[in-house]
């Protein structure tokens, strides 16, 4: 209830803004003469996945709103939802992007939150040599070729990139590391060698459950059971935890998000089998503690990117995100990550100003700037590209839900690849 | 023996290719009983018993719902689309009325939760009815004696209306709804028959062995059966047709009232849009039994339950729809009516 009226004052606020941007254009003060730059943003904000959606808009808006202009340009921020009946939407992805494209103000976007969402955007964008920034995205073949990835999502990052030239940056860890993480602390710490393990048959959710099978059967787990469910029609989840019982599954893996019910079989679970509960990025929200409900307890989480109140540097950021967004669930474990893809792009879209002789610079100069970011300081980590668009040293992190109320706490972040 | 073998090489090369289909049809299906007859075995008798409970308990919600479109259909040959969505409702206004009722998580469990929640049902299930006659009276009385295409289109408008109000009222998150019923259950034989379990089959079948009578004992059920059979003789008796019809859209209503509130009970989850395919799955029921037979729809619905229940148990889930569409199409081929036989008015 709460969460939706937020919603609608997030779209009277966008709208709000938008409407000062139009008049504040013209007049601009101060040093905001040479006119105004859009960052925009695509994410699920208002489906079953606007609890990672919304956090993540609200830490692109804050950035933005923090820069307020850039070397004489007015900054504003304008957010497009991809959701459909409640779910996010490739199709829904394509058409904003193309929206973007037509302004001719908006010289980037962070986003979008899903992978097959960026599937469809990146080929768009690309013809147009429009630079997107996504913090959430996990699938690995979004930027690297894998023999598998004409197989399992029907295209290659080649594919993607009709122009040729690489236009889709991320500053998340491919999913060749998050079921992995998942699989190895099983193991190692939770000493779960049986699992049993559900998809929602969608390329995140199933990509990262079967790389969380093949590296527990690396390291000499079992995988117990494995189902692909189609959670539109599914409601029963209690013959697959009945299974896994009887096989004498240690730990439960599901790869799915909160739009694909991720949580709902963990409530379903007592009564019938009392062992961890383990998530990728997608589980990591205040929806799946909800849904979870009386089973909450002893659920771990994965979280493709670094947890940005470890780091000491960014505390007067977080404290002046929570000014600004007060609410819990106005935060999330990609509100920061969102933030520093933000920072990353104004930082660049400044560089492609001095490039262009202090003028509007075009998409190509953009892009160029973002595929040049050096070591770029953000909340969550130093930030370099390599030249598929990856981060060079991106990040794991680890959560469990613990106290009382029951929330996601930190428990440990490791760098991955590099 | 070279002669046998000529002929049935010539039998083969000349068969119509019909036949071969069925043969290849039958040799796929008995592969696929074989194949879960090899794991309910490997599993052992403690396993089927549970999957068999979760799946009967699954199937009587579908049934209550299959119940709603089947009465309908069976009236007035209309799909009503909303029907799903007005399950979803029930849970829905069941979920506002609980606290309003006193039915809160302090007394989940215990016997103070009865009465409560026998409030809640009641005034669901009346709300529901009132609901569905008054859409009715405004989507579908109106188009009566309009082409068949123009009620099935307002039906799926009023499809979407419905979903639209629950967005607006809840949001589109998974709502969650409080564990009222006992957690516990009976031991048989290695399986646990929670309580739950026990409610829910126990709810769904009270319901519809009073439907069942209430059709054929009672003076309205006669006057539904008359009007299904044919409207205008029904009308020349001196029946009001319209008041016979809003009856039948209340009842099912009822029903899908109920079911609602059964299943936020059962699954402790509501979202706005379950009705979709909540309501897709309990139309197939209907036609799995033979649309416009109550006794059918309950059947179809427990099917459907158990059919789902046994393949996400014992086989790959990814498969569990196309086998639930397969086996209605096999059913269809053999028995174009349905299970039971279609009751549908006559022309």
């Amino acid at each position: 209830m709460q969460r939706r009226w937020y919603t609608a004052g997030a779209i009277i606020a966008g709208l709000a803004m938008v409407a000062t941007a139009c008049t504040g254009g013209t007049g601009g003060g101060g040093g905001t003469t040479k006119g105004e730059i859009i960052v925009a943003s695509d994410q699920p904000t208002s489906g079953g996945d606007a609890s990672d959606g919304i956090p993540a808009q609200n830490g692109i808006q804050f950035a933005v709103e923090q820069a307020g202009s850039i070397k004489g340009f007015k900054l504003t921020f304008k957010g497009w939802d991809d959701t459909v009946n409640g779910n996010h939407d490739p199709q829904k992805g394509a058409q904003n992007i193309q929206e973007m494209i037509a302004d001719a103000k908006i010289l980037g976007m962070v986003g979008p939150n899903n992978s097959n969402v960026a599937r469809a955007m990146i080929p768009i964008a690309n013809r147009a040599s429009f630079v997107m920034i996504s913090a959430a995205n996990t699938n690995e073949c979004l930027t690297q070729t894998f023999p598998y990835c004409e197989a399992d999502t029907g295209t290659t990052p080649a594919k993607l990139r009709p122009n040729g030239v690489n236009n889709y940056f991320r500053i998340a860890a491919a999913d060749t590391f998050q079921g992995p993480a998942a699989a190895d602390y099983a193991v190692d710490t939770l000493k779960a060698t049986k699992v049993a393990v559900w998809s929602d048959n969608e390329t995140f959710g199933k990509g990262v459950a079967d790389k969380f099978s093949t590296e527990l059967q690396k390291k000499g787990g079992t995988v117990v059971v494995r189902q692909d469910f189609d959670t539109k029609t599914t409601n029963d989840w209690k013959p697959f935890l009945t299974d896994a019982k009887n096989k004498g599954a240690q730990a439960i893996y599901a790869g799915a998000t909160s739009g694909t019910k991720i949580c709902i079989p963990r409530a379903q679970m007592k009564g019938i089998l009392d062992v961890p509960y383990m998530v990728p990025d997608g589980g990591v929200n205040a929806q799946c503690i909800k849904d979870a409900a009386e089973s909450a307890a002893n659920m771990y989480g994965t979280v493709a990117a670094a947890d940005a109140n470890q780091n000491p540097d960014a505390k007067a950021t977080i404290d002046a995100f929570k000014a600004r967004f007060t609410k819990k669930e106005d935060v999330g474990s990609y509100t920061f990550p969102a933030y520093d893809c933000a920072k990353i792009l104004i930082d660049a879209i400044g560089r492609a100003i001095d490039a262009n002789g202090g003028n509007l610079p075009s998409r190509e100069q953009v892009r160029k700037a973002v595929s040049e970011t050096k070591n770029f300081k953000g909340t969550t980590g130093t930030y370099t590209f390599d030249p598929n668009g990856d981060p060079t040293s991106p990040t794991m992190a680890i959560f469990q839900t613990k106290g009382s109320p029951l929330d996601w706490v930190f428990v440990k972040q490791f760098g991955v690849g590099g | 023996m070279v002669g046998s073998l000529k002929q049935a090489r010539v039998a083969f090369v000349e068969a119509p290719i019909g036949r071969l289909v069925n043969l290849l049809v039958i040799l796929a299906v008995l592969y696929v009983i074989f194949i879960l007859a090899t794991k309910i075995l490997a599993q052992g008798p403690s396993y089927f018993l549970q999957i068999l409970t979760y799946g009967v308990a699954n199937g009587a919600i579908y049934a209550l719902v299959a119940l709603g479109y089947t009465m309908v259909y069976g009236i007035i040959e209309l799909i009503n689309f909303a029907h799903g969505d007005l399950f979803t409702l029930g849970g829905f206004i069941s979920l506002f009325l609980l606290p309003i009722f006193g039915a809160d998580a302090s007394k989940a469990g215990t016997a103070g939760i009865i009465l409560p929640l026998i409030a809640v049902f009641l005034v669901t299930m009346l709300i529901c009815g009132a609901i569905n006659v008054s859409i009715e009276r405004v989507a579908y009385r109106p188009l009566r004696r309009a082409p068949r295409l123009a009620p099935l289109i307002t039906a799926v408008g009023m499809s979407f209306v419905l979903e639209g109000l629950m967005f607006l009222w809840k949001g589109p998150f998974n709502l969650p709804y409080p564990n009222l019923l006992p957690t516990t259950g009976i031991a048989i034989g290695g399986a646990t028959i929670g309580l739950k379990d026990i409610f829910v089959i126990a709810l769904a079948a009270i319901l519809m062995v009073v439907l069942a009578l209430f059709v054929s004992r009672s003076t309205l059920g006669k006057a539904m059966r008359a009007t299904a059979q044919d409207q205008d003789a029904t009308e020349l008796m001196g029946i009001d047709i319209n008041r016979t019809i809003a009856a039948t859209f209340f009842i099912g209503a009822v029903l899908a009232g109920a079911g609602g509130t059964i299943f936020g009970l059962y699954y402790n989850t509501l979202v706005f849009d379950l009705g979709f395919s909540a309501g897709l799955f309990a139309f197939t029921a209907a036609v799995f039994g033979g649309i416009g037979n109550i006794q059918g729809a309950a059947l179809g619905g427990l099917l459907i339950g158990l059919i789902t229940a046994m393949w996400d148990g014992y086989m790959e889930s990814t498969w569990t729809q196309v086998i639930i569409f397969a086996i209605l199409i096999l059913v269809l081929v053999f028995r174009p009516t349905g299970l039971l036989g279609m009751r549908v008015p006559e022309k």
